[in-house]
């Protein structure tokens, strides 16, 4: 009986939260006020990049007044990783894709950080009821997202058969290519590759070799991607024991730093000697980290990164829109952006506005502005990137081809050169 | 004066699992219609709390957590075996849905009573309800597997070998790309998208919550109806034995071999059953999900709810499962957007966890809806004030 009572008291208790909850009163939204969201990774050490990118969006909505041509816009953001993970989780991700869609004011999405969470969340966005949401990436520079890549790629990512993802940055295959280019033009003559086993960090990984085998590097990894190396380990050792053997001018290290990156370039180090004697290089994954920067034995190492680097943006146009972003961040902030991304987060924002601002308001207008017709361009004078920033309606990629080559000098990324694809 | 307590106790209890299955059929059946009919129609505002508070994919989240839970349950609950790496065939069952439900083995093309938009695919693509057997006949087999080594070993040293366990096979899909040239788990990029489910007459897309739920339901009511009638068959007496007093029972003639595998059999088939519907629910499947942590809430649940009663395991399955996934997320924004704070509530998860576990363990250590006889053990002799020390 006791049981029983106790049963029903829970019952009660929830039918009571239940309507309390259903007679708050009812909050209705002028159908001009649309919701656009950013989903990125608020948790482990791609945290300051991304929380960054937050705060550079947030800014360049107050800029603009939150208007979009005849809407109001309003932020809402999406945290796709869990403190569990560390960082992106799976099921945050689907569950995410899910409430973007639910939540009937939002009209495109900022995001993601990390290809395979996109991987994720486009396919969702592609079927949602009344047709499909846009999502913009700053950061997704997996190839497979947009163009033929893997088997069955990019068509098992949008089951209705029309397109819904754009990015603002530039492809792996692109960066992969520019990095060998840059390797072999610094002298390199034979290299050893690696990948922390992600999708992303074997698509780089990947490109790269294709690009050092057709350039006449001497590759000594096997593989079309190089070697894995395991995330979980706790020492690096004796795989960079093996590759000193091999005598290698550099290793290229395709990944993310969240992924023991530390750990990983300590190891170098310790076996293969500094960055002078075996060159070390890596691709944006290992951009826009204070933690990896300010490593002793991150000292000389050369990194790539998918776009321009926010210094290369205001030496190239010291009064453009984009310079102008940047004091105006740092006066708000009393800081500098964290590596180059929230400036592509929102040159991102850009295009989506740029789209609501052409549409009829809906998802399917904003995703058709973007999508067909003459599809969205951004003028030089108005991006943040410092010049034109044009989105193919094809594919959603950017039609720029922009890399920038870094070195992580004193503590900090800087700017060696920008790098043009050939 | 004891024989007649515990015979008006036997149809006592009977009684109260009917109550407790009436409770689930009504609450299920409440929150479908309201997942299907009332929220959708709601005015925005309150829409928008349930959206926050709990979206239906967390429902539907929660409640593979549950089938998973009940299927440790067997295992800790029942058996008494400490298992701290469940995650292991929730890993072997989300493959299993990758392997038979997807384009993954591009090499091959059968179709097996597959949904219809997934018949021009190659891969092996079989009907979601056949996966779910394979799957959990699949985890049975590596319950065996892993279940007879530990059959010599006992408490601590049973918690090593399935704590090995558990880190080995993620580890082994983590790396298992490349296997003498055979892609077999596609690494850390995991298999995806996964076949929809298909129901007669209807391809369930992404946003069929309500069908889903009806389906996760079905398979958390089939578990627990196992878990009741095992408990109450010759088995289930055989494991209580065993876990009252292996040294007894196998004096008693319960086969010590045969019991403990059936344990850990049932438990497995269990977690492969949540493993495939977690895939489908997630629509792919991402080695690096399988970690420690999974088997370490499993176990929370399963203790903190009430080891050995499956009511007390579904209600801490829930509550865990939502607290980690929507609960606490939801709560911190509550706080910051009401004090102006930039707290990260979500990274105090297994602080919160850690603190409940042992609190519990202090006040109410045979958890929130205990099972009677667990209970009454733990509760030996409470009442008898010579004993200082509390003999259990």
């Amino acid at each position: 009986m006791k049981k029983s009572f106790r049963a029903v008291s829970i019952v009660a208790a929830v039918a009571m939260i239940t309507t309390g909850l259903v007679a708050t009163s009812a909050v209705t939204n002028a159908a001009t006020v649309l919701t656009i969201s950013t989903d990125l990774p608020l948790q482990g050490s791609s945290f300051d990049s991304n929380d960054s990118t937050n705060k550079a969006i947030a800014l360049y909505l107050k800029q603009i007044n939150y208007k979009a041509g005849k809407y109001t816009v309003k932020l809402k953001i999406y945290d796709d990783a869990t403190a569990a993970k560390g960082g992106w989780d799976d099921a945050k991700c689907a569950a995410n894709a899910q409430a973007h869609v639910a939540n009937k004011s939002e009209v495109a999405v900022m995001g993601t950080y990390n290809s395979g969470c996109a991987k994720i969340i486009v396919p969702i966005l592609n079927q949602a009821p009344g047709g499909a949401m846009t999502m913009v990436s700053d950061a997704n520079t997996n190839p497979g997202l947009t163009k033929s890549w893997n088997p069955g790629e990019p068509d098992v990512y949008y089951p209705k058969g029309i397109r819904n993802y754009a990015r603002v940055c530039t492809t792996d295959d692109i960066q992969g290519s520019a990095a060998a280019q840059f390797a072999k033009s610094i002298g390199i003559k034979s290299v050893y590759v690696l990948n922390d086993t992600q999708t992303y960090g074997q698509g780089v990984a990947q490109a790269f070799t294709t690009e050092a085998n057709k350039i006449g590097l001497t590759v000594l990894s096997s593989g079309a991607y190089g070697e894995g190396w395991d995330v979980k380990q706790s020492s690096y050792e004796a795989m960079f024991t093996k590759i000193a053997a091999l005598k290698p001018d550099m290793v290229y290290i395709g990944g993310i730093f969240d992924n023991n990156g530390g750990q990983l370039i300590k190891d170098k180090v310790k076996v293969l000697g500094n960055n002078t004697v075996v060159k070390i290089m890596g691709p944006d994954g290992f951009t826009g980290y204070p933690d990896f920067n300010s490593m002793p034995e991150a000292d000389g190492a050369y990194l790539s990164f998918a776009g321009l680097s926010t210094e290369l943006l205001l030496k190239n146009a010291p009064n453009g829109a984009g310079a102008k972003f940047v004091k105006a961040y740092k006066k708000e902030y009393k800081k500098d952006p964290v590596g180059s991304y929230p400036i592509y987060g929102v040159a991102a924002v850009q295009v989506i506005l740029a789209a609501i601002a052409k549409s009829n308001g809906t998802r399917k207008g904003v995703t058709n502005a973007i999508f067909s017709g003459s599809g969205i361009t951004i003028p030089a004078s108005q991006s943040v990137l410092g010049k034109a920033l044009a989105i193919s309606t094809l594919t959603g990629d950017t039609l720029a081809k922009d890399i920038t080559i870094e070195i992580v000098k004193g503590g900090a990324e800087t700017t060696l050169r920008a790098w043009t694809v050939k | 004066m004891k024989m007649r307590t515990k015979n008006s106790n036997a149809p006592k209890k009977g009684s109260s699992h009917k109550k407790w299955a009436i409770g689930f059929s009504i609450a299920a059946v409440v929150i479908w219609v309201f997942y299907t009919y009332i929220m959708y129609n709601l005015p925005d505002g309150p829409q928008t709390i349930f959206q926050n508070w709990l979206p239906p994919t967390t429902v539907n989240e929660s409640l593979v957590w549950v089938i998973c839970a009940l299927g440790l349950n067997i295992v800790v609950g029942y058996a008494g075996l400490l298992d701290l790496g469940f995650v292991a065939f929730w890993a072997i069952g989300g493959y299993s849905a990758g392997w038979f439900m997807s384009a993954f083995f591009r090499q091959v093309n059968f179709h097996f009573l597959s949904p219809s938009d997934a018949a021009k695919q190659p891969g092996i693509h079989l009907t979601f309800w056949g996966v779910l057997i394979v799957g959990g006949i699949i985890c049975a087999m590596f319950g065996i597997i892993i279940g007879a080594p530990t059959l010599r070993l006992k408490s601590d040293y049973l918690a090593l070998v399935t704590l090995g366990f558990g880190e080995i096979i993620p580890q082994f899909f983590t790396n298992g790309e490349n296997i003498g040239g055979f892609n077999l788990s596609n690494g850390t990029k995991g298999i995806s998208p996964i076949d929809n489910v298909a129901v007669p007459g209807k391809i369930l897309g992404p946003f069929d919550f309500s069908w889903k739920f009806s389906i996760f339901v079905f398979l958390t009511a089939v578990m627990v109806f196992v878990s009741l009638r095992l408990r109450k068959g010759r088995l289930g007496r055989a494991w209580l034995a065993i876990r009252e007093d292996e040294l007894a029972a196998s004096m008693m003639g319960v086969p010590l071999m045969t019991t403990k595998l059936a344990a850990y059999a049932v438990g497995a088939f269990s977690g492969g059953v949540g493993g495939v519907a977690f895939a489908t629910h997630v629509n792919g499947v991402f080695a690096d999900r399988f970690n420690f942590s999974i088997s370490i809430i499993l176990l929370a649940m399963v203790v903190l709810g009430g080891m050995g009663n499956v009511w007390g395991v579904m209600v801490g399955a829930l509550l865990l499962a939502w607290i980690n996934s929507t609960g606490l997320p939801a709560f911190g924004d509550l706080v910051n957007n009401t004090f102006h704070t930039a707290i990260n509530f979500p990274s105090y998860n297994f602080l919160l966890f850690g603190g409940a576990l042992i609190f519990m363990m202090l006040f109410k250590r045979e958890g929130l809806i205990p099972e009677s006889r667990l209970k009454a053990i733990l509760h030996e002799g409470d009442d008898t004030t010579s004993n200082v020390g509390g003999a259990h």
